[in-house]
């Protein structure tokens, strides 16, 4: 295990190299001078010709690259333009509110994904099945930025029942209970349509294990239906559980750049909103970086656990 | 939205009867025929844009502004310049198609010749995939964000970003499929009888790799559509004024309290766009793919 475990973490070196570069050379995707694009074309020569200099334009790439992933690894990412910080505060300073609404909407996603799975697939072509198979194909095509400004106007401002913006009451803030209360409506938005995906996948496993021989010998034997879904099928199941899930962690990260927006959370996804209308490149970058190494980690960990669960993958 | 398993169907000859087959198991297939209908039902309406819209797509008329749904003359209502929802909903649906469907056509028409040429030349298909691989890490709509960011606003910028997003899951599925091929003895007797290369590759090993191909272009479709309406929403695609389902979406915001129908009819428009591209991504899977096929048949026995 510490063996495999070793190997995978060398594995990402590259990957982890791949993305910085990526994430630098999209800087130059930019049509003309980045210098000018960045500060406008309502800049001086001189302010132009400085801030070239600052970020090294005026150098080879390769050079520039070498030079960004050096101040990389010292945990400078540049200036903010818009903000006239280091990046990396920026960041760091976002990064907890958008951990904590995606940890709550991965949970919620898993979560309900493997409940409506089991109450599925574990009663394949009942009425129940049919019921929850429609659902979630409709969950699994709601479009987050639209699912996110329809619960807004519902929950938040016909019915009252929870705050729309922010992270904490700004009147009156309460600890974690208010935190929570205003988590509720950006977490749906996220974990709506990776949940429906996830119970979608573990649905279709549900099913195949269902009628696996070893099932129908339980069955033979008298075991309660319930059991059988509940304990018998679900150990095989919980691979595949696993790694869908594991993978709607991109997803997730895409659909919280919405709620975040929407819901006004202060997290990296807003913070790369504002970074994009600004113009703000460095930050940009920072805040797709942060969120492209939590990713890569969050696929290895996910790794780790089908690993763990499926004896099959350790020979 | 995940992406389907890569290894979504094999190395089965794609010939004339099975095709056959395959349409018509989409048409006795109950969702594949509802996926169908909605889509032609969008398609068409959008198609007809212009001689049943009953105004412009920028037509304004101030005095009506924000009126709600049932309004005289206006079944959508009016958004918050005065223009007609139903019509910018019908203009706008080309445009949303179009930015979703184009970058899987155009992602699927090159991954086709890299992917069997990965497949074919071992050292070059090594550094293709490694690439490949680094696009891998990032999550799709955050990689589509920072390209799209960078290359500036504008629907081709938009498609071009989508594009590059794409492009490592259709590869890699070209890739799997063509790999499986070229070991097998007909790709042995065709090189030891001196075909050329690229008529094994494109002429021979092609039509064994389409159906994989088409099945993750079909089921990724409405993943795309999201991603592209979210794109513009976010004011990195369509621009304004132009109507486009996630710009209507994203103009709504600002009078969401007082005027709802302005964002909520155009999300509602793209949900169902959004489901018959799943409905129908769903069937051509299950058409095309033998092992769930051979698996909802085993089901039917019990």
């Amino acid at each position: 295990m510490l063996k495999m475990l070793l190997g995978r973490l060398l594995a990402i070196v590259p990957v982890l190299l791949g993305v910085t570069f990526v994430v630098f050379v999209a800087m130059h995707l930019a049509p003309g001078d980045v210098a000018r694009t960045i500060l406008g074309f309502g800049a001086t020569e001189e302010r132009v010709e400085a801030l070239r200099a600052e970020l090294g334009l005026d150098r080879p790439i390769l050079v520039q690259y070498a030079h960004w992933l050096w101040n990389l690894l010292h945990g400078d990412l540049g200036q903010s333009i818009a903000l006239g910080v280091p990046v990396s505060d920026v960041i760091l300073d976002k990064v907890g509110a958008s951990l904590l609404l995606m940890a709550s909407s991965f949970v919620g996603a898993a979560g309900g994904g493997l409940l409506l799975a089991a109450l599925s697939g574990g009663a394949h072509r009942s009425m129940r099945d049919r019921g929850i198979t429609i659902v979630t194909l409709v969950c699994a095509s709601l479009p987050p930025f639209w699912i996110g400004i329809v619960l807004l106007y519902a929950f938040s401002y016909q019915l009252g029942l929870f705050p729309s913006t922010g992270m904490v009451s700004m009147v009156d803030p309460g600890g974690w209970l208010d935190v929570a209360h205003h988590l509720v409506l950006p977490t749906i938005t996220t974990a709506l349509s990776s949940m429906a995906v996830v119970a979608r996948v573990t649905r279709g496993s549900f099913i195949d294990i269902m009628n696996s021989p070893y099932i129908f010998a339980a069955r033979a034997h008298g075991t309660p239906r319930r059991r059988l879904v509940r304990v018998d099928a679900m150990r095989n199941v919980l691979p595949v559980f696993v790694t869908i899930s594991g993978l709607q962690i991109g997803y997730l990260f895409g659909s919280v750049i919405f709620s975040e927006i929407i819901f006004n959370w202060p997290g990296i996804g807003l913070q790369l909103y504002q970074a994009i209308i600004y113009r703000d490149y460095p930050v940009v970058q920072g805040c797709v970086l942060a969120v492209a190494i939590v990713f890569v980690f969050g696929n290895l960990l996910a790794d780790l656990i089908v690993h763990a669960l499926d004896p099959r993958k350790r020979a | 939205m995940t992406l389907p398993s890569a290894d979504a169907g094999s190395s089965n000859s794609f010939d004339a009867r099975r095709s056959r087959g395959i349409f018509r198991s989409l048409l006795s297939d109950k969702s594949a025929v509802l996926g169908l209908g909605l889509l032609a039902l969008i398609v068409g309406s959008a198609a007809l844009a212009p001689p049943i819209a009953p105004y412009g797509p920028n037509e304004a008329n101030p005095a009506l502004r924000l009126m709600g749904p049932g309004t005289e003359g206006h079944l959508l209502g009016l958004d918050h310049q005065g223009r007609d929802v139903l019509s910018r909903m019908l203009y706008g649906g080309g445009l949303t198609i179009l930015t979703g469907l184009a970058p899987v056509v155009v992602a699927a028409l090159i991954a086709v010749p890299l992917g069997l040429v990965a497949a074919w030349v071992r050292p070059a298909g090594a550094v293709i995939l490694r690439l490949m691989d680094v696009l891998f890490a990032f999550p799709m709509a955050l990689l589509a964000i920072l390209v799209a960011a960078f290359l500036g606003p504008g629907t081709l910028n938009l498609l071009t970003a989508l594009v590059l997003v794409l492009l490592p899951y259709a590869v890699r599925v070209v890739h799997q499929a063509a790999a499986h091929e070229v070991v097998l003895p007909y790709v042995e007797a065709l090189r030891v009888s001196g075909t050329p290369v690229w008529k094994i590759l494109f002429v021979e090993i092609l039509p064994n790799v389409a159906p994989p191909t088409i099945v993750y272009s079909c089921t990724v479709l409405g993943s795309i559509v999201i991603t592209a309406a979210g794109l513009s929403f976010l004011g990195l695609g369509v621009q304004p004024p132009i109507a486009e389902w996630g710009v209507m979406v994203s103009e709504g915001r600002s009078v969401l309290f007082v005027a709802p129908h302005v964002s909520v009819v155009p999300g509602l428009g793209l949900t169902l766009l959004v489901i018959a591209c799943n409905l129908v991504g769903d069937s051509v899977r299950d058409a095309l793919d033998p092992r769930t096929r051979a698996t909802l048949n085993l089901s039917d026995n019990v």
